[in-house]
Parts: structure tokens; C-alpha cells; sequence
């Protein structure tokens, strides 16, 4: 089964129960709180993984390895490979 | 090390993920067990909101990413139609 598949099944489970508990004639439904807090539980779900989302992407961001000798060495290179190839005739398109 | 403005902004963008998480968890999980007269509740909107404000902000977050693609799709179309 692919990876998609899985996943599709696994939300489809969760779905499933959710609406079971959510849709519940009055005689079977869960207790007041509890049901108060069941309902919203999708939005809750996407709103956890967007928060998720956001915190990784801002903490590899402020933990990313900057080599800037490395970038500045890169730069000369390009320039010279840039000189070199001119040299020889060949018309560049960026400057 | 990443720069000095990237470490703030990356940090920035942790603690506002992690303050909302927390803020929107206590909303929807926490506050329907606390007693209605408890003074927790004065800090929160009525329950309704904690729905209506991610989805309008869910559309918003299309919309733009919408009008985003098609602009960037109408400028590379206009460059292609004047290089021919």
C-alpha cells in the first residue's frame, strides 16, 4: 500500500470516529464538556499542525549553518569562470 | 551561525507558533471543563470564534496564494509573449 494510501486511511479512521461521536443521536451523545471540546477538534488538529509548521520552519531558519567564506569564495569563482568564458567569446546573458 | 536577523525572526516565528499553540489549546481543550464562573474565561472569545477566526484566516491564506500564482503566471506569460 503506498505511503498515500496510508495516510488516506488513517485520516478516514480518525474521520470516521470523530463524526460517530460528533453526529450522535442526544441518547448516545458523550458528556457536556467532553462534547464541547470533541467538536472543534479538526480545526484544532489543523491549527496544532500549522503552529508545528511555522515553529520548524522559524527554527531552521535561526539555526542554519551560514558559511559566508564559502559563499564569498563561490562568488569569486563564478566571477572568474564569468571573465574566463568572455575571454573566449562566449556572450553571456546576466551580469 | 545563521545572522543576526535571521536568528530573531527564527526565534521570533518559534515563540509566536508556541504562544498560539497554547493560547488556542486552552480555548478549545481546557476551557470547556473550568466552571463557567471561573475568571479564566474573561481572557477568551465566545467559543463560536475559536472556529470562524482559523477558517476566515485559512481562505485568506488561499486567496493569496491564488492572486500570487496567477500574478506570477500573467508576468512570465507577458514575457514569453514579447521575447516572440
Amino acid at each position: 500500500m503506498t505511503k498515500l494510501a496510508q495516510w488516506l486511511c488513517g485520516l478516514a479512521l480518525l474521520g470516521s470516529a470523530w463524526a460517530a461521536l460528533a453526529l450522535a443521536p442526544p441518547g448516545l451523545q458523550p458528556p457536556g464538556p467532553l462534547r464541547q471540546a470533541l467538536l472543534p477538534l479538526p480545526v484544532y488538529l489543523l491549527v496544532a499542525f500549522g503552529c508545528y509548521s511555522l515553529a520548524t520552519v522559524g527554527y531552521r531558519l535561526a539555526t542554519f549553518n551560514d558559511c559566508e567564506e564559502a559563499a564569498a569564495e563561490l562568488q569569486e569563482h563564478i566571477r572568474a569562470a564569468r571573465a574566463d568564458l568572455r575571454r573566449r567569446g562566449l556572450r553571456l546573458g546576466a551580469e | 551561525m545563521a545572522t543576526a536577523t535571521d536568528q530573531l525572526v527564527g526565534f521570533g516565528l518559534v515563540a509566536f507558533s508556541l504562544v498560539l499553540f497554547v493560547y488556542y489549546t486552552l480555548w478549545i481543550i481546557v476551557l470547556p471543563f473550568m466552571d463557567s464562573d471561573h475568571g479564566i474565561h474573561q481572557f477568551f472569545l465566545p467559543r463560536e470564534y475559536a472556529v470562524i477566526i482559523p477558517v476566515a484566516a485559512g481562505l485568506l491564506l488561499l486567496l493569496f496564494i491564488g492572486v500570487f500564482i496567477m500574478f506570477v503566471t500573467w508576468k512570465s506569460r507577458k514575457h514569453t509573449k514579447k521575447s516572440d
